[in-house]
């Protein structure tokens, strides 16, 4: 395989050769390549093979809109399929597959789907394999599947990192085209803030491979002189590799950044890409336009390459198409692709001009035809020959490289993302960004304008009218002189092309041919959104940048109306596909999501803690000590030492509450269901604060420390919940009371101290006095502590049954303090003890937590109903508890279950059944909603919910678990376990 | 990917700092029909067009805001306090 | 045990300052921070708050309407504290939160960059001048910003996340290390 590379000129940096492999064969490139120009000058024409069809396919484009060249980039985690390779910057050492073949690109065995074509036109899934069903999932799917093919993921875990951030301008420029660089530069010298971003490796877009002369300098000049004034202005941030995919509310962009795609290995410092939301002021679209291929039989054959791409290659990347080049052109730009060619000593062999006169005057040496199509190639595994059609006769041409112009479609995708409609302008033939827009204008080729100077002022004076705007004074723009622009004048679509020969494609990547289109026409798919789903046309990774416009120009033909009846399919993001990577961004691994962790997590994790994630934060679940062989062993001991003497357990991640104001106490007796407005200072009291339905909704202890100033507690779970509540209910239904809201969880370190000998210990380093008749049950006052050195608060409230105490410290004191109440506990018997044994605890003494506040139960279903005032005028939730179905008798209610048979035990969630009941859902009388071992008991316990259970003490149930394959007879009992006469409160 | 939500307070800020809460409704006086009642707690309109829903800035200034926005185009028309608009709306 | 002496254990005791010519990220020592919420409609309070505050760059700092924070760099006495807050009363409560909030310092050219992958805040100084606060998610987290120097910011967050936010920040400023 010999160069296709010309001696000089380009893009490239001949001084760097770069070495990679394609299909595991060494090949030479330089600094400079795409993957597509490089293999291109290693005359690799073959690269890929098509999705259905699996027939060979070559490098159509020099861009984004790039549907055959997909490769497979990189290996092991870093493997990237699907690589679009006039997208991916060449670096020594890359590595690149291709795909959908096997054995070989050379030799696939799935290209005798090419032989099954007739059975794999439109809509085959639906006819082929409607019958029988069953094979659908076993079979059909799992062929289609591995018959139609992209590239395969890696199972490997990626080892790069990816990030997102933001940034903000005032004017966002998208495409650093020559519109796009005259716009920023406009803006930049205003002084707004500016971000221009663009896909490619450097600025320029078209102007990289375009022969004009732009004040006097050639357009590349040009283009990386205008890039450098911007780079000196520190209001104006260059993005380059960065594909702006997305228009989104507020006027944000989405954009991808390619930080480190184009090495070998990533530094790790950095992300390999980033993905970023850019809020803008103002957006100008410069995105240019896309070619469009021609229609026409075997137009998928390698070596068939649109003309501006080819252009590209020639004048960029200095890569001659092949020895002997046709241009099937539809407008000017074949003429110009042809003065390039000739300049660069590549055989034009003939110009096929579907017009029967052109806007330039051709002096060059090839054939000229006009009035004519090509209508067919040859070749195998590359182009051999073209078919002209003219006249009603067709004539056979040898060739190795074809390129076709079709005219160009604005890319507006991004100006669509909104909700708009593109909208068909018949004069310039082509589909254009709605009106109307509000902050995003399009300019340029993007508007459909043709010749350079005209862009480049375009550019200039669209960013003045934006920057003008804002308030900017702009000075004035001066356009620079623009000289051998041959301009592109526009084309009239050939939709479609007569004596067509063999398959013709619309979807390059998604095989969609010709055929297909009329067959969904034919058979009523001809509506665009039925006809796009009914063949797949731009359904596939490319969305259709290439087919679309065709696919609308023929059903058009077909249904015999114009673009503008048939109308668009709807522009989604993203423009071009975002790796999952990206959209991630750094909440992976160890940054997943953020870790809430305990003032005492330390004091915890000293004493042996096994902790359990409780939402965000870790919570210790039980203190395992030497010997120990089971949780049980351990929680067995904890719980019968905080009844015999102490536990200490963290209980800090209680959300806690500071409220105060005026009306501190009146806001509270309106969010709680019971009275709050007499609580007298020092006190505690239990509240149940319902939701709007009459659901209960949270429960907790509030204190009232002052006269206006009250520490309220939530549950773990509800803490943030209830906080965005009490704000709503101040802010948005009570807005006239003084009320203030402070959430002061993570101020204070707070542990329960429970046991008999509770006291005792506290006793040593609370300065005030703590017996019973000082500080009784329910008590609640700030306290000194060690002497004055620090100042807490203390409660007696009690979730144990025990006697038990709640302290509050300042949270940086908090292991200090345990340390300390360990220590003045060692002689009593003091353990620490974790969420297991708090909650067997709570089990024996039938406490609810929110297994059983399952937002379906009322007070009364709990044993509150007496709770619930019934003087208050209003409370949360007052008007609708009333209604009459919620005091039904046959309303689930809590109530205590054992096994009948003390080695018998069940699980939460098991059901409660009438004895010799069968399991079905009439029969279902509740369920198991909290369970444990009491170690006093010796038995199983559990609480729940069975309807009217507080009526059915000693009634013989079963209870059955079907998940499990569990039964176990039982009996309902009082759900308080354990000390039913609270003796142990209040000693 | 984004959508910026205007705080009264603090700007534009990305929705993910908001908790939406829905339909702005007023709540019925204490003493008010049990139809009323009823309409607050579960009946809604799901109008095509302008809405007005509670927002509230959660990982911000973390006040309730009343926002008018449109459910076809997303457009906020309008964003004001929560209490800002309850005192008005108990002074009509 | 009135002789013992309970000791201050910093949320970000373990967490050493990383730093570079660009950038340099800092726990800072755990001082006062006090909340200060105002009666509602109370107008022009800033002036008492900034009586009360020590003589300081940023000891006020506004949260939201009509709350801020006072924020000083050494603890307070408990009797001090008391007798400011009193001092609000009736116009404003105060409440501690020198343990509920911890503070990281971040600075350098590259600081506000770093701090842009996190924030959806324009942190342009014509947007965010010196002095300027808000309150923000930083990454997942909320947390409460203050530029107090052309290219340094202070970042107030809850005690029980500091540590992921401080392991969040750093790897946001790895790039500038």
């Amino acid at each position: 395989m010999s160069s296709y590379r010309l001696p000089k000129g380009g893009l490239v940096d001949r001084e760097a050769p770069l070495s990679f492999t394609f299909d595991g064969r060494p090949l030479r490139g330089f600094a400079g390549d795409t993957l597509a120009s490089a293999l291109l000058a290693n005359g690799q024409m073959l690269v890929g093979r098509s999705f259905k069809y699996h027939r060979p396919r070559g490098i159509l484009t020099a861009g984004a809109a790039e549907p055959n060249a997909l490769v497979t980039v990189g290996s092991g985690g870093r493997t990237e399929p699907n690589t679009r390779a006039t997208m991916q910057e060449l670096y020594e050492g890359l590595e690149a597959q291709s795909q959908n073949r096997w054995p070989s690109l050379d030799f696939d065995i799935g290209a005798l789907n090419g032989l099954l074509s007739p059975f794999l036109g439109a809509g085959f899934y639906y006819k082929t394999f409607m019958w029988p069903a069953p094979l659908w999932e076993k079979f059909y799917e799992p062929f289609i599947r591995k018959a139609a093919g992209l590239g395969k993921a890696s199972y490997e875990a990626d080892p790069d990192s990816y990030e997102k951030s933001w940034a903000h301008c005032d004017l966002l420029v998208i495409g650093a085209g020559p519109t796009g660089l005259a716009a920023a530069l406009t803006a930049g010298r205003a002084g707004a803030r500016v971000i221009l971003v663009d896909e490619g490796v450097q600025p320029g877009g078209s102007l990289l491979f375009d022969t004009a002369m732009i004040d006097g300098k050639a357009a590349a000049d040009f283009a990386r002189a205008a890039s450098a004034e911007l780079q000196s202005m520190p209001n104006v941030r260059l993005m380059m590799r960065t594909t702006a995919f997305g228009w989104y509310d507020g006027n944000v962009f989405g954009a991808v950044e390619r930080v480190q795609k184009h090495v070998r290995d990533p530094a790790p410092h950095l992300p390999v890409e980033r993905l970023w939301r850019i809020v803008a002021r103002h957006a100008l679209l410069a995105t240019g336009a896309e070619e469009r291929p021609l229609v026409f039989g075997g137009n998928d054959r390698p070596g068939v390459m649109m003309a501006s791409a080819m252009r590209a290659y020639l004048n960029r990347y200095r890569v001659a198409p092949g020895r002997a080049t046709a241009i099937f052109t539809t407008d000017d730009s074949g003429y110009a692709l042809a003065r390039d060619l000739e300049a660069a000593h590549v055989d034009v062999v003939a110009i096929v001009d579907s017009r029967s006169s052109a806007g330039v005057d051709y002096r060059g040496k090839a054939r000229l035809i006009r009035e004519a199509v090509v209508c067919g190639t040859k070749g195998r595994k590359a182009i051999s020959a073209i078919e002209v059609h003219r006249g009603g006769r067709t004539e056979t041409i040898a060739v190795d490289a074809l390129a076709m112009a079709g005219g160009f479609s604005p890319i507006i995708h991004l100006a669509c993302h909104r909700g708009g409609k593109p909208a068909w302008s018949a004069e310039k033939a082509a589909f254009l960004a709605p009106d109307g827009l509000k902050g995003l204008d399009v300019a340029g080729a993007a508007a459909a304008t043709t010749d350079l100077a005209a862009c480049l002022a375009e550019g200039a004076t669209r960013a003045k009218a934006i920057v003008t705007e804002f308030g900017l004074s702009c000075p004035p723009v001066v356009l620079p002189k623009v000289e051998g622009d041959e301009g592109r004048h526009t084309a009239k679509p050939l939709w479609s092309i007569p004596g067509v020969k063999g398959k013709a494609f619309v979807d390059f990547q998604n095989d969609v041919h010709l055929k297909d289109i009329g067959l969904a026409v034919r058979e009523g798919y001809s509506h665009v959104e039925l006809a796009k789903r009914y063949t797949t046309n731009g359904m596939a990774t490319d969305q259709g940048k290439l087919s679309n416009v065709n696919a609308i120009g023929l059903i058009a033909k077909a249904r015999g109306v114009s673009p503008v009846e048939v109308g668009t399919t709807t522009f989604r993001p993203f423009y071009t596909p975002v790796s999952f990577g990206a959209l991630t961004g750094a909440h992976t691994g160890h940054h997943f999501q953020p870790v809430r962790k305990s003032p005492l997590h330390d004091w915890a994790k000293k004493h042996g803690a096994v902790f359990v994630e409780t939402g965000l934060w870790y919570r210790s679940s039980w203190f395992p000590r030497t010997g120990e062989r089971t949780w049980r062993e351990s929680v067995d001991r904890e719980v019968l030492n905080v009844r015999k003497n102490a536990g200490l357990c963290d209980v800090s991640m209680l959300g806690k509450i500071e409220i105060s104001g005026r009306d501190a106490a009146e806001f509270l007796n309106r969010v709680y269901c019971n009275a709050f407005l007499k609580l007298p200072v020092g006190r505690a009291r239990y509240g149940l604060m319902l939701r709007e339905d009459g659901m209960i909704y949270d429960d907790g202890t509030t204190s009232r420390l002052e006269e206006n100033r009250f520490f309220m507690t939530t549950t773990t779970a509800y803490a943030a919940g209830v906080m965005n509540h009490l704000e709503f209910c101040a802010q948005a239904l009570w807005p006239e009371l003084d009320v203030r809201l402070a959430s002061i969880t993570d101020q204070w370190a707070q542990m329960a101290i429970a046991g008999p000998k509770a006291r005792t210990i506290l006793q040593r380093i609370v300065d005030e006095d703590i017996s019973d008749a000082a500080f009784p049950f329910l008590a609640a006052k700030e306290v000194s502590l060690f002497g004055g050195a620090l100042h807490g608060c203390l409660f007696r409230i009690s979730f144990s049954g025990e006697l038990a105490y709640e302290l509050a410290v300042p949270a940086g004191y908090g292991v200090s303090v345990a340390d300390a109440l360990m220590d003045a506990g060692k002689d009593h018997g003091i353990m620490p003890y974790g969420v297991e044994t708090l909650s067997v605890l709570r089990i024996e003494k039938g406490h609810v937590t929110h297994n059983e506040i399952n937002g379906t139960v009322v007070p009364a279903d709990l044993g509150f109903g007496k709770m619930v005032s019934a003087t208050k005028s209003d409370f949360i939730g007052k008007a609708m508890l009333q209604r009459e179905g919620l005091a039904a008798s046959d309303r689930p209610q809590l109530v205590g279950v054992m096994p009948l048979d003390p080695s018998q035990s069940f699980r939460s969630g098991a059901h409660v059944l009438a004895t010799g009941a069968a399991a079905t859902l009439e029969n279902d009388q509740g369920y198991v909603t909290s369970s444990a071992y009491s170690p006093h008991l010796g038995s199983t316990i559990g609480l729940a919910l069975v309807k009217n259970g507080s009526s059915r003490h000693g009634e013989e149930v079963m209870v059955w678990d079907g998940l499990h394959g569990e039964s176990s007879p039982a009996r309902l009992c009082n759900p308080v376990f354990f000390d039913p006469q609270n003796q142990r409160l209040h000693v | 990917m984004a959508s910026l939500v205007p705080c009264p307070h603090c700007g534009q800020r990305p929705k993910e700092e908001f908790t939406i809460k829905g339909a702005a409704l007023t709540r019925p006086a204490a003493g008010a029909e049990a139809a009323d009642w009823f309409d607050y707690v579960y009946l809604r309109d799901n109008p095509r067009g302008a809405y007005e829903e509670y927002w509230h800035h959660t990982s911000g200034c973390r006040r309730w805001i009343v926002v008018t926005r449109d459910t076809v185009t997303h457009d906020v028309a309008a964003s004001r306090d929560a209490a800002d608009r309850a005192r008005s709306e108990a002074r009509t | 045990m009135s002789d013992f002496r309970p000791i201050l254990r910093p949320a970000l005791a373990t967490k050493k300052a990383v730093a570079s010519a660009a950038l340099k990220l800092s726990p800072l020592p755990e001082g006062t921070i006090l909340h200060v919420l105002a009666r509602s409609g109370e107008q022009d309070i800033v002036p008492l708050l900034d009586s009360l505050a020590k003589p300081a760059a940023h000891a006020v700092r506004p949260v939201s309407p009509g709350q801020w924070f006072i924020v000083h760099e050494e603890p307070m006495h408990h009797k001090e504290m008391k007798s400011l807050f009193a001092a609000l009363e009736p116009r404003a409560t105060g409440v501690d939160q020198s343990h509920g909030r911890v503070r990281i310092r971040i600075e350098g050219k590259m600081a506000s960059r770093a701090l842009s992958k996190g924030t959806a805040v324009d942190l342009d100084p014509s947007a965010f001048p010196i002095g300027q606060s808000a309150v923000t998610l930083i990454g997942h987290i909320a947390a409460h910003l203050t530029r107090v120097a052309p290219e340094a910011f202070e970042i107030i967050v809850l005690r029980g996340f500091a540590e992921s936010l401080w392991d969040d920040l750093a790897r946001m400023s790895l790039e500038y290390i």
